[in-house]
């Protein structure tokens, strides 16, 4: 063997994914079970065994540009055959988990939303915002008063979106700049360890591979090829047809509202009304069902950044839900305070989105778009 | 032996298990001069070396090393042979153990010649053990052409049955005898010296490799008795759904060993074995394609090591890095496929082969069968030897996984400390 290579471990990056859920990858004797035992991965280049090594020896820079570690869905069918009792699917969330927070920029934001002891800290600033903003500029009325309840006579809809906007556009921005690495990355990643034949990405080609990718994403088609946990695809899907719809009914009441000036609360005849109100209570299922089979399954890691998501999915469906139904109940005082903690979850969301595990929305997305435009024989 | 020269033989030694290991130990304290005790559960000595077409270190067949163990019993007053006997209870401590022996009926006495009438006037087949069910035997059989001691056995299955009469009948030497009854023995001995041995681990347990749901797929220690003149096809190595010639076969070590769902530890004798194995098939077919699947070769020692690379140095012979963890069968052709990554290359492979070969580890006997004796055991059932304590002693693979030359070398050893026991006493 005349080949050499300078192994360099990153011994920060292996406590990290060590810390991050990972802790059982150095169990791993590379018999490679795990590639045959997982359902979706490919022929070529399979996943996790090679993730397993790379992980074991701190090869950060192999494993945070490998788009690999997204195609795998945790479904923990690896995890249970394994003989070494290592748990591989763990430790692909792990490297996932650090790879979120490699892409989103600036890294201070993302410590402190993978940091339990920030938690009252990234509550307390939109909180803040609110009533800094709201009073100075009026649009925050502690007083509302008359006879019906309407939240935008406590918070403007104006104060809302004079806050939600730039929140998302702060959410777009970074993870744009985020990708634009990413999706480098990953493909000179596949280049080098020959996951490709394609030299340089197509972006008609690609979008065209997205399109191809989504309805399966919808569908859950790969999420449900996975034999261990079945169940799971369904809560799955529930929490994110949960977010679709309200994201849906958003859009039409952004447009009702500045469009044709038509103010809410909007009658509950109203179909977009009972699309919010279906998808409220979705989400509300889906991440209670989420919690139970978590505390259920003994055999996977959960940690923080996975709790963090799923207690964020769950107040934001049960805030929302409560507000409209105090509200329905005539309850003033308490409808408006369920309302302003509403608020702070959806500004949780939009501003911490990019540096938490929701973040694989999109860098899973991609990742599958860019295997399916790569052309990996699964 | 120069008998004036010998040690003073102060009580007896039990050697529980008639396999290599209790064979040495028995022979090693007999031949200095101490009294002993075998007990064998089989009607047979020899035990899974008896199985093998042949055996490391030189790939002798075992009637090599074993014809040789079983005249120096034979020519060894000292040493006295029980087998189909069970030792049902151990009391008492170092160099005064009380020991119970059920001796199960053989249905056949001494005065058998070999004769083989008994087994000709049977009409009923029983499933033959010896060949892990791989054919079928009358109910009175000799349980191989080596057996130790020499005589036939009939089965329990038929005693009651006619054909039980049919081979009395058939005896011209009156050596059937059916009234035998189970005989329980009290000994006294000074030492015991456990030489239980092992079991191939089940199969049918490793849900993903197809064992016992398709015919093709064998165990290790069937592909022995397959290979064996003696055994079910004369040698013959053919699959079992078609005995067609096989083409291609696929070795899948660390089938169950090495693995916390089933042995955690590694069994230490199957990577060998496999490519002893695969010089059985080589042997016979010069163009059938043999393919090694393995997570690490472990070729001990030196010599080992060299029949390792001489493997390796066949091209008819793949060593593919990466366990196989799915298989799947044709069911037109029962052919089988195998999958695994390659580690090596990162690709996942697929390969149809003819027949499979599932490199099945070492359980010890004491894991399934528990042994009635204040022993101490590790948590995979093998015997952990206190030589503080003293007086009773794990030989061979009831103390740990071992091939036959380190269970012989480990089974003089404990032949001296079972005779330190009595000297002491």
């Amino acid at each position: 063997m005349t080949d050499k290579y300078l192994v360099e471990p990153d011994i920060g990056f292996l406590n990290e994914v060590v810390g991050l859920g990972g802790d059982t990858l150095k169990k791993c004797y590379q018999c490679a079970t795990c590639s045959v035992a997982c359902p979706i991965s490919p022929d070529n280049k399979p996943f996790p065994r090679k993730e397993m090594i790379a992980a074991g020896w701190g090869l950060k820079d192999r494993l945070v540009s490998n788009a690999d570690v997204w195609l795998c869905h945790n479904c923990g069918d690896c995890t249970t055959m394994c003989p070494r009792d290592a748990k591989p699917g763990d430790v692909m969330a792990a490297i996932r988990a650090y790879a979120i927070t490699e892409y989103a920029q600036p890294k201070s934001i993302a410590r402190a939303v993978n940091d339990p002891k920030k938690l009252p800290i990234l509550l307390a600033i939109p909180a803040l915002i609110f009533i800094v903003v709201g009073l100075i500029t009026g649009l925050l009325d502690f007083t509302p008063g008359g006879g019906e309840i309407v939240h935008g006579k406590f918070f403007s809809t104006w104060l809302v979106d004079l806050v939600m906007i730039p929140a998302s556009i702060w959410m777009v921005a970074i993870f744009a700049l985020g990708l634009k690495r990413f999706i480098g990355d990953i493909h000179q990643n596949a280049l080098a360890t020959g996951k490709t034949d394609k030299e340089k990405i197509e972006p008609a080609e690609f979008i065209k591979a997205l399109v191809r990718v989504i309805p399966r994403i919808l569908k859950h088609s790969k999420f449900s090829e996975c034999g261990e946990n079945e169940e799971r695809a369904t809560s799955h899907m529930m929490v994110l047809f949960g977010f679709i719809g309200l994201f849906i009914v958003t859009g039409i009441f952004f447009v009702v509202l500045y469009i044709f000036g038509i103010h809410g609360p909007y009658s509950q005849l109203n179909p977009v009304k009972w699309l919010a109100n279906i998808a409220g209570v979705s989400l509300v299922i889906g991440s209670a069902l989420m919690i139970k089979n978590r505390l259920a399954k003994t055999d996977q890691v959960s940690t923080y950044k996975d709790w963090s998501l799923i207690g964020l999915a769950l107040a934001l469906g049960l805030t929302g839900m409560l507000t409209e139904m105090t509200r329905l109940g005539g309850a003033a005082g308490l409808s408006y305070t369920i309302y302003f903690i509403h608020l702070i979850f959806v500004f949780a969301l939009f501003a911490y989105l990019p540096f938490s595990k929701l973040a694989h929305l999109v860098y899973r997305t991609v990742a599958m778009a860019y295997a399916e435009y790569s052309g990996r024989k699964f | 032996m120069t008998d004036d020269k010998q040690a003073p033989a102060s009580g007896s030694i039990l050697v529980v298990g008639g396999g290599i290991s209790g064979l040495t130990t028995a022979l090693e304290a007999a031949e200095v001069g101490y009294e002993v005790f075998l007990v064998e559960k089989n009607p047979y000595l020899g035990g899974r070396v008896a199985q093998l077409k042949q055996y490391f270190p030189k790939l002798c067949p075992p009637t090599c090393g074993l014809e040789i163990n079983f005249r120096r019993i034979k020519d060894n007053p000292r040493i006295k042979v029980l087998t189909m006997a069970d030792v049902e209870k151990v009391s008492g401590g170092p160099g005064n153990y009380k020991v119970e022996i059920k001796v199960n009926p053989r249905y056949v006495n001494e005065n058998c010649t070999l004769c083989g009438e008994c087994a000709k006037a049977c009409k009923m087949e029983v499933s033959n053990d010896f060949n892990f069910g791989m054919d079928r035997i009358k109910g009175a059989y000799l349980p191989h052409e080596m057996a130790f001691p020499a005589r036939y056995v009939i089965s329990p299955q038929i005693i009651g049955a006619e054909d039980a009469q049919r081979a009395k009948d058939a005896c011209k030497y009156d050596a059937v005898d059916l009234d035998m009854t189970a005989k329980t023995l009290n000994l006294d001995v000074g030492a015991v010296v456990w030489a239980t041995g092992w079991q191939p681990y089940d199969a049918n347990r490793i849900d993903n490799l197809g064992y016992g749901r398709y015919p093709n797929i064998i165990t290790n220690m069937m592909m022995e008795r397959l290979s064996a003149p003696n055994g079910p096809t004369k040698g013959l190595i053919q699959r079992p759904s078609d005995d067609k010639a096989p083409e291609s076969v696929a070795f899948v070590q660390c089938a169950g060993s090495r693995d916390e769902n089933h042995l955690p530890y590694c069994s230490y004798i199957c990577c060998m074995a496999s490519l002893k194995q695969a010089t059985y098939v080589r042997e016979q077919f010069p163009d059938a394609k043999i393919y090694i699947y393995y997570i690490d070769i472990r070729t001990p020692g030196q010599r080992y090591e060299k029949f390792y690379q001489d493997i390796k140095a066949d091209e008819n012979i793949f060593l593919i890095k990466g366990k196989v963890a799915e298989v799947a069968e044709d069911p037109d052709t029962k052919n089988i496929t195998v999958v695994a990554e390659n580690a090596v290359t990162g690709e996942k492979t697929r390969q149809t082969v003819d027949m499979v070969v599932l490199a099945t580890g070492m359980q010890p006997t004491a894991a399934t069968t528990k042994l009635p004796a204040d022993l101490t055991f590790n948590a995979d059932g093998f015997i952990v030897n206190d030589f503080e304590k003293g007086g009773m002693f794990a030989a061979g693979c009831a103390n740990k996984p071992a091939d036959v030359m380190s269970s012989n070398q480990n089974a003089t050893g404990m032949a001296l400390k079972a005779i330190q026991t009595l000297v002491r006493r």
